[in-house]
């Protein structure tokens, strides 16, 4: 096929007219793409292009900056107040995504065990949280954990502690937002791949005397680990950007890249260091994505057995 | 026929907007264009204006500031007869050459004005505005929760409200009040001095429960903090929730935000502009307007009538202003607003 393709580019003259006119409207197919590449290149590129500019540009007094070369946006990254938000972000997205993978797997496997009927009913329960904004669900996390509201009622109610707990305002409850908010993508991502797994290879794994438990880590865990390197890389990535969840539970104290980016963008008036820590932290997202690639690709060769 | 009662209604309308028109201009007085943010004056307030003079007054809104000077700077100072802005953009304004010079044989009231509020760097000399409102931060505190009195900055410092206060989320706020609370402007500009206020807020951090900008004033309400730093809108919402809260004002000085009232230089009708200016001088009208718009009164002949919650004491330290800094300074603001929040969290 390949081959074909070549030699018929090679030899355009023997082509038939007919061929020819179908080239012409295959060709023409492209103009239906085009605005979608000019939109790409317009909307996506030249802002990324811009942003590289500008992250090596001089800031100046007030809000605006000058166009000139400097490294100083990077150079001021080595201060430890900055590399400590960096350090903040990679913690809590490392802790975000152990909790899904320990929460959202069991989930997923048994969600993908379940009658057809079953699965569409928790299909449903999954997606029904996110007819709402997220930003109206986190709001009413505010209302359950405050010291006057639901939780410590219910646990005071019930005898268990004298005193409201201070839950709100700290890593527990910035944690319990950001598992909340990924959980459905893990879940989604593990399910998908325990759906479409051979159950006859965990069977044939049984009846030649295999325990459940071995079965299952060298049969099941290793087919469904397309999946769950995909959860995980659902999760890590937007939690590492997910500002706002700790904004609104942390009250502000847990300081992630995504904060400080916002900061200087608005307030603090430095663009270009904005744009500098926005470079870095996009070219470590992409470097996990590149690290997802090279895992799932040789755990898709070890489940071909 | 529906065409044809389509077309009686339009007349009809067409018929009652002329007549609309015609009143307005046999009363005379012609019409007041004011220019400033939404929501900014009580409808009675407008009304009486227009009762008392007959000039009608268009309300006329911008966003923010910056929008207003562009098209003051657009229509060379006309246009617009009154406009209501902040202090830093009025400076702007002025040295554009965008306002003209108050008619004081107009302005009768000009001496209601309380002088606290006068003078500032925006019209040294008070040629050119006539404040309206003030936004001071204060402290506001549950005395309920905290088993001392609060008089300044420097008492959020203390050991007993660990884990109790919230505080709004501007950085050259906090960094200025930490600066106030050792005695020095909230402008600093020495690096070094900025350095020791970055480690003296690193002390406040054990203490803070929240940082937050919108409905800080909640925190008091649902119980998460005992003491805060409001913003003068929260400081208001939240003493008509809970009157038991103390308002504190700061005794080592105060940061100020003002917006104040000017004729643009060109203004179409710049004698009906100083009319109403002498309008809401009166105590009377003071008084309708700041309890309206939730502000500190500017107009002093109305503090005895006016919600007492909205009068700054005598006793109150002064006020300063947060101006733009050099970037070293701005940045080394930054620097430790980042390094504060972080370890608020720890």
């Amino acid at each position: 096929m390949k081959h074909l393709r070549t030699s018929e580019s090679a030899l355009p003259e023997v082509q038939s007219a007919p061929e020819a006119a179908s080239r012409v409207k295959r060709d023409r197919w492209w103009l239906c793409i085009a605005p979608l590449y000019a939109f790409t290149l317009v909307f996506v590129l030249g802002p990324a292009l811009y942003m590289v500019a500008v992250s090596f540009a001089e800031n100046t007094a007030g809000t605006g900056f000058r166009w000139a070369f400097t490294l100083d946006n990077f150079l001021k990254l080595r201060d430890p107040v900055y590399l400590n938000c960096f350090r903040e972000s990679f913690r809590l997205a490392v802790s975000t995504t152990i909790l899904n993978v320990l929460i959202g797997y069991p989930f997923g496997y048994f969600m993908g065990r379940l009658s057809v009927r079953g699965k569409r009913v928790m299909m449903f329960l999954v997606m029904v949280p996110f007819w709402t904004s997220s930003l109206i669900r986190l709001y009413g996390w505010l209302i359950i954990l405050q010291v006057k509201g639901v939780f410590n009622n219910l646990l005071i109610a019930l005898g268990l502690i004298d005193e409201p707990l201070k839950i709100l305002y700290s890593y527990p409850a910035v944690l319990i937002g950001m598992v909340y908010a990924l959980l459905p993508f893990m879940i989604l991502a593990v399910y998908t791949s325990v759906e479409k797994m051979d159950w006859t290879l965990v069977e044939a794994a049984r009846d030649l005397g295999a325990t459940r438990a071995k079965a299952f880590f060298t049969i099941t865990l290793r087919m469904t680990l397309p999946g769950l390197m995909s959860g995980v890389i659902l999760t890590f990535v937007p939690s590492m950007g997910l500002f706002f969840i700790a904004d609104i539970l942390g009250g502000n104290k847990i300081v992630l890249v995504g904060s400080l980016i916002q900061d200087q963008m608005t307030r603090g008036g430095n663009q270009p260091f904005a744009a500098a820590l926005a470079l870095v932290l996009a070219v470590m997202t992409t470097l996990m994505l590149w690290l997802y690639r090279k895992v799932t690709h040789t755990s898709e060769l070890e489940g071909m057995f | 026929m529906k065409r044809k009662l389509f077309a009686l209604l339009l007349t009809a309308a067409t018929l009652l907007a002329l007549t609309g028109c015609g009143g307005g201009q046999s009363k005379s007085g012609g019409e007041l264009v004011l220019y400033t943010w939404e929501g900014m004056f009580p409808q009675e307030v407008l009304d009486g204006f227009t009762e008392r003079t007959g000039t009608k007054i268009v309300y006329s809104n911008f966003d923010y500031d910056e929008t207003m000077l562009e098209k003051l700077t657009q229509a060379k100072g006309g246009d617009y007869d009154v406009v209501i802005a902040d202090d830093y953009i009025i400076e702007q304004a002025v040295q554009a050459g965008l306002v003209g010079e108050l008619d004081k044989s107009i302005i009768t009231n000009f001496g209601n004005i309380n002088p606290r509020y006068q003078g500032q760097f925006y019209d040294p000399s008070d040629k050119y505005t006539v404040p309206y409102g003030c936004g001071i931060p204060l402290i506001v505190y549950d005395p309920a929760a905290v088993d001392f009195e609060i008089k300044g900055y420097n008492d959020l410092w203390n050991p007993a409200l660990k884990d109790a206060v919230a505080i709004t989320a501007n950085y050259r706020v906090i960094n200025g009040i930490t600066l106030l609370s050792m005695g020095k402007s909230m402008n600093e500009e020495d690096l070094e001095v900025i350095a020791q206020a970055g480690e003296k807020l690193l002390a406040l951090a054990p203490n803070i429960r929240l940082i937050q900008d919108d409905n800080t004033q909640d925190a008091l309400l649902n119980g998460e903090a005992a003491a805060a730093f409001l913003y003068t809108s929260q400081v208001t919402q939240v003493m008509a929730e809970n009157p038991n809260l103390k308002v504190v004002y700061p005794e080592e000085g105060l940061g100020y935000g003002i917006m104040a009232a000017f004729v643009p230089v060109k203004a179409p009708n710049a004698k009906a502009a100083n009319e109403f200016l002498n309008y809401l001088l009166e105590p009377e009208i003071s008084k309708a307007c700041f309890e309206y718009i939730g502000y500190v009164n500017t107009t002093g002949a109305a503090d005895s009538i006016v919600d007492p919650s909205l009068v700054a004491p005598a006793s109150a330290g002064t006020g300063e202003f947060i101006m733009n800094v050099s970037e070293e300074a701005n940045d080394a603001y930054n620097r430790n607003w980042t390094e504060f929040r972080a370890a608020c969290g720890q």
